[in-house]
């Protein structure tokens, strides 16, 4: 038997999981659903049924591959950011400021838009940034504040200053056309955010991989105390890190607004997508180029999720279990032992000098050298 | 100004910050064992919420304990599930945390609509109970401070005052049991432990499993208690907040408790600000937990950084 | 036949997945109430084989005995029950809990369900007493010498009752005096029926304590001989299968100017506490200026404040004719300040990044390999290749994650990367620490080369031979404090650097600023 590839042992254990977990769901929808039939015709067909819904799916596409790369950056720096989601809104509240003002009036409000988005997201990713540089705090928890802080700030901002006065309403006027991004396929939401996405795919996986700084944040995610003492800036690249990262979340909160599914600022238009981009992540291994394919195919089970919801009794919700369980599933390397085991000679990467310290048991470093987790 | 201190400091303000309190410290309890012995458990919301919803279910047809045990079992399954993927099959932790979370906001959603025949929002079609009130009213019959202990401790839930004996009891099994030197060792240097012949991962597993029953009271209380009945994504990030508490408590039973407080009494706040000062706007409000969450771990960051022999909470990946 | 020997262990086979046969019909025969000797180079199999005997790992074959009764092994908890007791080179300790709770950790004495820590104390206590292992119970483990440590260790066994004790290499971290006083308990726990397992393979050690010897060698007995009749010279034929001898040859090189002026430096350690306390010294062009120390006292935070690393709190630190006090790691390893660090896979790699990267980590900050922060990867590839045939790495590729090499060829990209770049300062810490003779050979070799091109270099090593073999001056470090300073270290003795290393002695200060 010959030897896998790596890439292609990933790709079999991320298919497993992706027909585990639907596995399951079909179980559970026989279980529950009074019309299975239609269920699972529109869970696994529907995307495909009009141009319309193609369309949906490949705007979904867009803004997944923007939250899975705002996450695999910092994720590949061993961040456990998630503040994607607050970006999102205040990077869209940006753009949507620009978007009502009299730029709107004129195509410059895209551009304008994107960066004011990019800038205020980067912005609201640099504070857990110098936060978790500078004192160390946990990020995980500091970036979920700052989401729930983004949210209530920007639902109070648009019921108060942005909507029409007096009206009270959780949503402004429409953006002039001129503000809103111009679709490439008439009479579907494929937009310009498309392009936008696979943009910032290329920027960022050239960023990652072939500059200097991409350098450094990847050397910080392999081991942060060898690039501290190969003269690396490890706090400096934390919080550069975050900030980018910040910036694509902005980013992605601009498609949204100015995006043609939206053109206006709208209380919980993100719809907690970006969660799902820790999904999209993980699936892609937080490889920039891969992320797009893994929020093609997860976006795809999406829009079949939202259309079962429409045209069945199984609720669009049930795809939190399809989350979660290709989640467990491809963040278990163990689970898959024994694939690997059934590749002849395939040597362990550690037992290759029996006499070096072995993880087992024997205790690591001396005393001041505290188990790290 | 004088109307906001004349409100804070009545027995009646003292009721609610207690009853905010005891979900946050709950969960955060749960938090505390678990990352004693090594494993953060961020699925703390995901467990609230699970637990909340079968409750809810549960009592709807049975009485008001078997749906608080079944709560708890739903929360203890999650903290299993989350061991065995984790200890035994090697997925980080954190994501196996986020995993459940996801799970659990959509999985709760997705089952309250079949409970309920439907309905994506609220379980208010499900007759569910609620924990019984502990009445004090011979509180009442002191001269002079009587009537404000009354209104500040009579009519808690059975499991506020059960969480008051946790605390007690958690510190107890940390530091006075041979399970809790066990635990602790296993989470401050596992090798030590697992050449004494202690297995880490069954300590790991213990601290989740128990870590889920915890947060599980905590959503029970929310669910039978702080409100009657389901409703969808009830916990809004207390989980997290707890998470925060862990940390603010500097990993200590006493002072998770401390911290939790000091969060309960600042939702507490969030609620009776809107009646004093209608012209603070409600979302500003209602950010005040998380706010305070923000600023209390950016301090006990700085401080534990200042004092540093004990290492800070966190993902080690990352630090 | 005589009375069954305390331990035999027979025809132990063990293959690795990886395909490496670490241990090939392996028989051992241990007489009870002695010190058995195990000695042998790194991947002689003899840590495989003591994990085989404390059930950390299994035996494709073979059988092992306790008291002539044969017995299955299936994990240490079977070990500990069957009365084996193992101190690791690594201690096995929790830092913040006491010693007594170190040691009853896992066998707990309770009164119901409650710890019953006064009676943990004075188990502890009395078992302490017993063996001739003072240490104090009720301190924090985190805070006592390693000396103390380890007797904690030795103690952990002992309270469960452990008949075989197996030591593997237990005096790598001690001094010299604190390796008489761990001899002194060794007999006293012989005298007392136990038998004692010496992993080691420092020589002399070996022949001053133990009864029997076997020596291995690539996963096989070579050699089982009575220590009366044993000689270090045959020792080493049978470890290394060949005559060798680390011996520098001190050959004549000119010592040019100061590289390196430290003044007056002092510098804290992670906790915060003083660890560097007011030193000064220089070191020049071709020279090797050695530090002695006991692990702790200073030697490792006086590195990173030359590194960079860590910042002094007080003190001046100039290199060459600049003042670099306080300068980061980056601008220090521009101005020709390279380490090759104590904790090589911790700190000195990054194992899941490829080779090329780890090679290169360093200098992604300056052209070539980088134009206006643009990687050149051809230039970057070009670069590592040329290194790792120059050190003679094996590895098919570059690219390949540096984890898929071996511990000794993962050194040698930590030294090709460190010395590529024809350092004027080189900073080693514990250099050849836990990899075997051949590569060590290679180490001093490299650092050797590096000194007669010129570089100077400061080296810190727990293996007092090495330093009286490799430095040309040799310092001590106690507490922080420099104790003592040696101009010419071909007449010293370990023994001599051991009184100052324990700071029972001092020189005066004349003497000492003489000399550093």
């Amino acid at each position: 038997m010959s030897r896998w590839p790596e890439w292609a042992f990933e790709v079999l254990r991320t298919v497993l999981a992706l027909v585990v977990a639907l596995i399951i769901t079909f179980i559970i929808v026989l279980v529950v659903s009074a019309e299975p039939g239609e269920a699972f015709a529109a869970l696994l067909g529907g995307p495909l049924g009009s141009p319309r819904t193609i369309g949906v799916w490949l705007d979904d596409v867009a803004k997944l591959t923007l939250a899975g790369l705002a996450l695999s950056l910092v994720f590949q720096a061993r961040l456990f950011a998630l503040g994607a989601q607050g970006q999102a809104y205040l990077g869209g509240l940006a753009a949507g400021v620009i978007a009502l003002s009299s730029l709107g009036q004129s195509w410059l409000s895209i551009p304008l838009g994107l960066v004011a988005a990019a800038v205020t997201g980067a912005a609201y990713g640099w504070i857990p940034g110098i936060i978790k540089a500078r004192f160390g705090a946990n990020e995980i928890v500091s970036t979920l504040m700052l989401n729930y802080i983004a949210i209530d700030v920007f639902a109070w901002l648009i019921r108060t200053r942005i909507s029409p006065p007096g009206s009270g309403l959780t949503r402004s006027d429409p953006f002039p056309e001129s503000a809103v991004y111009p679709t490439l396929i008439p009479r579907t939401r494929i937009d310009l955010g498309i392009v936008i996405a696979i943009i910032a795919v290329i920027a960022i996986w050239f960023y990652l991989y072939r500059t200097k700084r991409g350098f450094e944040l990847r050397m910080v995610g392999f081991n942060p105390r060898f690039a501290e003492y190969a003269g690396i800036n490890v706090p400096r690249t934390i919080v550069r890190t975050m900030a980018v990262s910040g910036a694509i979340g902005g980013i992605l909160g601009a498609v949204f607004v100015q995006g043609s599914a939206y053109g206006e600022l709208a209380v919980g238009f993100e719809g907690l997508i970006t969660f799902e981009g820790i999904l999209v992540a993980i699936v892609a291994r937080n490889r920039p180029l891969i992320v797009p394919v893994a929020a093609l195919f997860y976006g795809y089970l999406r829009q079949g999720a939202v259309l079962m919801g429409l045209r069945s009794d199984v609720p669009t919700e049930m795809i939190g279990i399809i989350q979660g369980v290709v989640i467990l599933l491809v963040a278990s390397a163990g689970l898959y032992g024994w694939l690997r085991a059934s590749q002849a000679n395939r040597a362990p990467d550690t037992d290759s000098d029996p006499d070096a310290p072995q993880p087992p048991i024997i205790g690591g470093g001396p005393l001041t050298e505290q188990a790290v987790r | 100004m004088t109307e906001l201190l004349t409100t804070i400091i009545s027995a009646t303000f003292f009721f609610a910050v207690i009853r905010t309190t005891v979900p946050l410290l709950l969960a955060a309890l749960g938090g505390l064992l678990a990352e004693l012995s090594g494993a953060l458990n961020v699925a703390l919301e995901g467990m609230m919420l699970s637990a909340a919803l079968t409750a809810v279910i549960v009592s709807a047809s049975y009485p008001w304990w078997i749906g608080l045990l079944a709560g708890v079992l739903a929360g203890m399954a999650l903290g299993a599930v989350m061991a065995l993927f984790h200890l035994r099959f090697g997925a980080d932790v954190v994501l196996v945390g986020f995993a459940i979370n996801l799970m659990a906001a959509g999985g709760t959603v997705f089952i309250l609509a079949q409970a309920t025949g439907g309905d994506r929002g609220t379980s208010l079609a499900l007759p569910s109970k609620s924990i019984p009130r502990l009445s004090l009213s011979w509180l009442g019959a002191i001269p002079g401070v009587g009537g404000t202990l009354e209104a500040a401790l009579s009519g808690h839930s059975y499991l506020t005052w059960a969480t008051v004996i946790l605390v007690a009891g958690i510190w107890f099994m940390l530091y006075q049991t041979a399970t809790g030197l066990r635990l602790r060792a296993v989470g401050e240097y596992a090798p030590a432990a697992a050449a004494a012949g202690i297995s880490p991962d069954q300590m790991r597993a213990l601290g989740l499993i128990l870590s889920g029953a915890l947060a599980a009271l905590g959503g029970v209380q929310l669910a039978m208690f702080n409100y009657i009945g389901f409703t969808r994504d009830m916990t809004a990030g207390r989980g997290f907040i707890a998470l925060g508490a862990v940390l603010l408590g500097a990993r200590r039973p006493g002072g998770v408790a401390i911290a939790a407080l000091l969060f309960g009494a600042f939702e507490a706040l969030a609620i009776v600000l809107p009646a004093l000062y209608t012209s603070i706007p409600g979302e500003l409000i209602h950010s005040i937990p998380f706010v305070v969450t923000l600023v209390a771990l950016v301090i006990y960051a700085r401080r534990a950084q200042l004092l540093t022999r004990r290492r800070v909470a966190g993902v080690e990946g990352a630090t | 036949m005589d009375a069954p020997f305390a331990l035999e262990m027979r025809d132990i086979s063990k293959r690795y997945p990886g395909g490496t046969l670490a241990n090939a019909d392996v028989s051992l025969d241990v007489a009870a109430a002695g010190v058995h000797a195990i000695v042998g180079e790194n991947g002689a199999g003899k840590s495989t084989l003591m994990k085989i005997l404390y059930g950390i790992e299994q035996p494709d074959s073979g059988a092992i005995l306790l008291d002539g009764t044969p017995v299955q092994i299936s994990s240490p908890a079977r070990a500990i029950a069957l009365g084996i007791g193992m101190v690791f080179q690594h201690f096995s300790l929790v830092p913040s809990l006491s010693v007594a709770e170190n040691v009853v950790l896992g066998a707990e004495p309770r009164r119901g369900l409650v710890l019953d820590l006064p009676a943990a104390l004075r188990s502890v206590g009395e078992l302490a007493e017993r063996f001739g292992l003072p240490v104090d119970p009720a301190a924090t483990v985190g805070t006592i010498p390693v000396g103390q440590q380890q007797r904690v260790e030795i103690l952990k066994a002992l309270y469960r009752n452990a008949q075989i004790l197996i030591l593997d290499e237990p005096t790598a971290v001690l001094t010299p005096q604190e390796v008489a006083e761990l001899f002194t308990a060794i007999r006293g726990l012989v005298a007392r029926g136990r038998t004692v397992l010496f992993i080691a393979h420092k020589l002399p050690e070996v022949l001053a304590i133990s009864d029997a010897i076997t020596v291995m060698r690539g996963g096989r007995v070579v050699g089982n001989l009575r220590t009366a009749d044993a000689t270090a010279e045959e020792l080493t034929r049978l470890m290394v299968g060949r005559d060798v001898s680390l011996q520098v040859a001190r050959t004549s090189h000119a010592v040019g100017p100061v590289v390196c002026a430290i003044e007056g430096v002092s510098a804290n350690n992670s906790a915060q506490l003083p660890a560097v306390n007011d030193v000064s010294f220089v070191v020049r062009s071709g020279e090797i200026l050695g530090i002695a120390a006991v692990e702790g006292n200073g030697q490792s935070e006086l590195l990173e404040v030359l590194s960079g690393l860590r910042q002094p709190t007080a003190g001046r630190i100039t290199l060459g004719a600049e003042d670099v006090t306080g300068w980061s790691v980056r601008h220090l390893r521009q101005a020709g300040v390279a380490s090759i660090p104590e904790d090589r896979l911790a700190r000195g790699l990054a194992a899941e990044a490829t080779i090329a990267e780890n090679m290169v980590a360093e200098r992604i900050d300056r052209p070539p390999l980088v134009n206006r922060g643009i990687l050149d990867w051809s230039a970057i590839r070009r670069a590592a290749t040329e290194l790792v045939n120059a050190y003679g790495v094996r590895t098919s590729s570059v690219q390949v994650p540096v984890d898929t090499l071996s511990g000794g060829n993962m050194q040698k990209v930590v030294i090709a990367r460190e010395l590529s770049s024809q350092p004027k300062l080189l900073l080693a810490a514990q250099p050849t620490r836990g990899i075997d003779i051949g590569a060590t050979e290679f180490v001093w070799q490299s650092l050797i080369q590096a000194r007669n091109r010129g570089a100077a270099i400061i080296l810190t090593s727990a293996d007092l031979t090495e330093l009286l073999a490799l430095a040309d001056r040799i310092i001590v470090l106690s507490k922080g404090r420099l104790v003592a300073a040696f101009p010419d270290p071909a007449n010293l003795t370990p023994e001599d650097l051991g009184t100052y290393m324990l700071g029972a002695r001092e020189q005066p200060a004349a003497e000492r600023a003489m000399a550093s």
